[in-house]
């Protein structure tokens, strides 16, 4: 069996067969997630770039199973793969087995997108990766109504995606395009459907002004899942605007280069302005994924190369922090049943580690030079720059300016100051905690020390 | 004297005619059977004659044959719709044996195979005597059916679709005779002639025929029956007649406008039909979202996925009607899956298609909610099932002839349907509070096994896309 396949189905069946275990056992069903997470990303790493097609569809157009990592997409994945594994292993939520089950699912859902090669796949994929968090959102959400808005704002997105692709698949005769050298589309209908493609990577993104569904979704839903939707579900629109937009129609992504640039502006700015006011922790890195991923479709709409490369390793670092700052502002969640700013303050005092980790990943999100957020928003500023949109760059250092002012006040408000005398005290971060968050941290450094192979895939 | 008909044409009606002589070794063999047996033993016959009717329908598959002059025409089409109307008396059969009434269980699975039969007539008529008698064999079977279980809304719901179902056939009756007049015949295959297109009494006659088919298919506005039947009839029968009427007048509909129109009148006098379709995904959709009960949100469910087969059928291309099939079958699965389900919960007699039931099914009955969640996923249109590959192929059909404007309906109407469908969905996997939901139904071996098999093959399907090859020409 072709290993790119095995890495996919691996986890979802690995997910399905967790509910055989007795629902009680937490330590278990936690220890097989990860331990699955893991074997997914050696496979991952194992499988390369290898491929693998089962045909599909012969009418009204060709379509297949096919499956392959694209240098872009091959680091996502592996993003991914990091992610769950550290979710799964700092999960510590009730139905814990229940939970893993749909975080492996989740996993299995997204590297289908990410490894797709077909445009009706990507489609599939991409309605099907919101069913594991609608679940997670009815079981483990805060509030029902959020699970609502979530599905039915990105199931909009994939409707249109489908038509698009239906279009597509009925004009060009195949979807099976994505990664494929020289395939390139235009003129005719090619416009509106590329039109069908944007929306709903827009909304799954996403971006000003369809991004009422997200802020909700990222403080309501437990911190695990949210940590991998965060770092990884956000980047499948970016993914689709590079895979699909940039490498099958760049003609669209160039003559409406300057409305998603402005969309992009007003993410980054709203993001930015809205994080700073936030009295929620998980809020204000909500908001602040809003402003970092309008940095990413700047880079994306400036079409410049080194923009796109700047692109790739803002994902993977935004991915990083994002999921590390879920997780940890997840922990002090779970030790003060509490994440609001007004009520927090003083934890560093007695949570020297816990305080250590949040302050590497809010420093690596505010663009400290040496950590991996600094090395991509370098490039993209460049690269748009280069691309003769110097208001953008603008736009962007001051929203960068503000990343500092709430990432700093999130880490104040959480654990400087005084201690308050009304929080319960806890025990600082444990093992199974700090080795969770551990590989967010070290591939932060990594990344941003030597972000070469990103640049250079 | 030479019998005017000939050994073919006997043969062509061999599954129509299985499935009626079933029904009546049903009742003989009821008579000498002791009472506490007589349920398994009379839907046991049942079920064999509805599979031996299967099997011989499939041998007819390659078989393009017109029996009785033009009446009824066997291969690909006829074959498909049958299997279809066959797979819903199976599965309704099997909800009979597994929550049905101990009494009278004879007649009504006589009854069902009957009404059966006759959705399985109109699946090849081609002529319009054999289309009226498919038709009254379908419906005067349902009205009994209806009326078959002891509750107070079953007599109502009864009531209700015979005459309203009465109405439609006095349409389509009225439409059938002006059809006769303009052109002298009464086979489909007579009407294509040119020169009926400026033939004001062929239209009119046309227009009503295509009322009285729309009501059966209940679109709207001749929608308005269908959620009170559904809710007041037994859950068995409303299974069956959510998927043979649809498919009986399904076939009917895909043959008179396939294969039956002068050249010209097609379009100007289905856009009608193709609006009529269009505000049926919406309303139908809409309707949903206020429902409290599973009956009439599948109900409602329906009036919105027969207008989604209804686009694939737009452009009148050969691919647009193997992909209705395609998804008539589909949809088959998911509603019968959905309606096991709802057996496996809550039997007849009780008020148990609430949606109140369902609160907490999700710990309670992990299984049972898992394959109602498929089955609701895939009406909504979600990957992995049928319903999600159905939905592109009926997009890619209406996108290739022209009709963007139904595929943006189809779109909207999915939009909105999905939260129907999520609610429930919620309900079932929402963390239990307040007071404890009343007590399941034990396990329901049958059903069970019914929401499994429909269960994998909605996933499967979606990954084997087998759309019948073999439906062209409709007439000769």
């Amino acid at each position: 069996m072709p290993l790119v396949l095995v890495t996919i189905l691996l986890p979802v069946i690995a997910g399905v067969l967790l509910y055989a275990l007795p629902r009680s056992d937490r330590l278990i069903s936690r220890t097989i997630g990860t331990a699955v997470a893991i074997v997914t990303f050696v496979t991952l790493l194992v499988a390369g770039n290898g491929e693998w097609s089962f045909r599909w569809l012969a009418r009204p157009f060709t379509a297949a199973f096919h499956f392959g990592a694209t240098p872009t997409s091959f680091w996502i994945a592996l993003l991914l793969a990091v992610s769950t594994a550290s979710a799964i292993a700092a999960t510590r939520v009730p139905r814990t087995r229940d939970f893993v089950a749909l975080l492996l699912m989740l996993e299995g859902t997204m590297l289908g997108l990410f490894l797709a090669r077909d445009l009706l796949v990507f489609a599939l994929f991409w309605d099907l990766m919101l069913i594991p968090v609608f679940f997670g959102l009815i079981g483990w959400g805060e509030h029902p109504v959020t699970a609502w808005r979530y599905f039915i704002y990105n199931f909009a997105g994939g409707l249109t995606l489908l038509l698009a692709t239906a279009a597509f698949g009925v004009i060009y005769g195949s979807t099976d395009v994505i990664g494929r050298t020289g395939a390139h589309f235009a003129g005719g209908w090619a416009g509106w459907i590329y039109a069908g493609f944007a929306f709903a990577f827009l909304v799954k993104t996403p971006i000003w002004p369809l991004h009422t569904w997200m802020p909700p979704t990222y403080s309501g839903l437990a911190s695990p899942m949210v940590a991998v939707v965060s770092a990884v579900q956000s980047k499948a629109g970016l993914y689709g605007f590079l895979a699909i937009g940039l490498a099958l129609m760049p003609e669209y992504v160039h003559a409406y280069a300057l409305p998603l640039m402005v969309l992009g502006a007003i993410s980054l700015i709203y993001g930015a302005v809205v994080a700073l006011v936030q009295t929620d922790a998980k809020r204000v890195v909500a908001y602040s994924s809003l402003s970092h991923l309008g940095l990413i479709v700047l880079a994306v709409a400036s079409g410049n190369p080194l923009a796109l490369k700047g692109a790739l390793v803002y994902i993977v670092a935004h991915g990083l922090f994002s999921a590390a700052l879920f997780l940890l502002l997840g922990f002090v969640e779970e030790r003060e049943d509490t994440r609001s700013l007004l009520r927090l303050g003083g934890l560093g005092w007695k949570n020297p580690r816990l305080a250590g980790a949040l302050c590497i990943a809010a420093l690596a999100a505010l663009g400290l030079p040496g950590l991996a957020g600094f090395a991509g928003e370098l490039v993209i500023l460049i690269g748009v720059y280069q691309a003769g949109y110097v208001w953008a760059v603008i736009v962007a250092l001051v929203s960068i300016l503000l990343a500092s002012a709430y990432m700093l006040r999130l880490y104040q408000d959480v654990m400087n100051g005084p201690p308050v005398a009304d929080l319960p005290v806890r025990p600082d971060l444990t093992w199974r905690e700090g080795l969770a968050v551990a590989p967010l941290l070290a591939a932060l450094l990594i990344v941003g020390v030597y972000p070469a192979p990103l640049l250079h895939p | 004297m030479t019998p005017p008909f000939t050994h073919a044409d006997w043969s062509a009606i061999a599954p129509v005619t299985v499935v009626a002589v079933a029904a009546l070794a049903v009742l003989i063999v009821d008579l000498f059977t002791v009472q506490r047996q007589q349920r398994y033993v009379s839907i046991g016959i049942a079920l064999v004659g509805v599979f031996a009717a299967a099997v011989v329908a499939a041998r007819q598959f390659g078989h393009n044959h017109d029996a009785f002059f033009g009446g009824f025409i066997t291969g690909g089409f006829a074959t498909v719709f049958q299997e279809i109307i066959l797979i819903a008396a199976a599965g309704s059969l099997i909800l009979f044996a597994a929550i049905g009434p101990a009494q009278r269980v004879a007649g009504t699975t006589a009854i069902m195979l009957w009404s059966a039969s006759g959705a399985m007539l109109m699946a090849g008529a081609a002529n319009l005597l054999m289309i009226f008698l498919g038709l009254e064999l379908l419906s005067l079977g349902l009205y009994a059916l209806c009326a078959t279980s002891d509750r107070k809304t079953s007599r109502e719901s009864a009531l209700k679709y015979l005459i309203l179902s009465s109405t439609a056939t006095a349409f389509l009756l009225f439409g059938s005779a002006l059809l006769f007049g303009a052109t002298g015949s009464v086979r489909l295959a007579d009407f294509t002639n040119p020169m009926l297109s400026s033939n004001p009494l062929f239209w009119t006659g046309a227009g009503m025929f295509l009322i009285g088919l729309v009501f059966k298919l209940s679109l709207v506005p001749f929608h308005t029956w269908t959620p009170d039947v559904f809710e007041g009839a037994p859950l068995p029968v409303t299974a069956f007649m959510s998927v043979a009427t649809k498919a009986g007048a399904l076939a009917v509909f895909a043959r008179f406008i396939y294969a039956s129109l002068p050249s010209g009148v097609g379009e100007a006098l289905m856009l009608p039909v193709w609006i009529v379709a269009g505000i049926s995904m919406i309303a139908g959709n809409v309707g949903m979202l206020a429902q409290h009960d599973l009956k009439r949100l599948l109900g409602y469910s329906g009036i919105a996925q027969i207008g989604y087969i209804l686009v694939a059928l737009a452009g009148t291309t050969p691919l647009g009607l193997r992909y209705a099939i395609y998804y008539l079958a589909a949809y088959a699965f998911m509603n019968l899956g959905a309606f096991a389900v709802a057996a496996s919960i809550s039997g007849d007699g009780e008020e148990g298609s609430a949606l109140s039931t369902y609160r907490g099914l999700g710990l309670r009955r992990p299984w049972l909610a898992a394959a109602m969640a498929v089955f609701l996923l895939a009406l909504a249109g979600l990957p992995p099932t049928a319903g999600f590959l159905g939905k592109i192929l009926i997009l890619a059909t209406s996108v290739g002839s022209g009709y963007l404007w139904l595929a943006a309906l189809l779109i909207v109407g999915t939009a909105i349907s999905l939260y129907a469908y999520a609610k429930v969905i919620r309900l079932m996997y929402e963390r239990p509070e307040g007071e404890a939901p009343r007590d399941l139904r034990p396990f329901v071996p049958l059903a069970w096994i019914s929401a499994g098999v429909c269960g994998v093959a909605v996933v499967v399907m979606a990954f084997y896309p087998i759309t019948p090859s073999n439906v062209l020409p409709l007439v000769r």
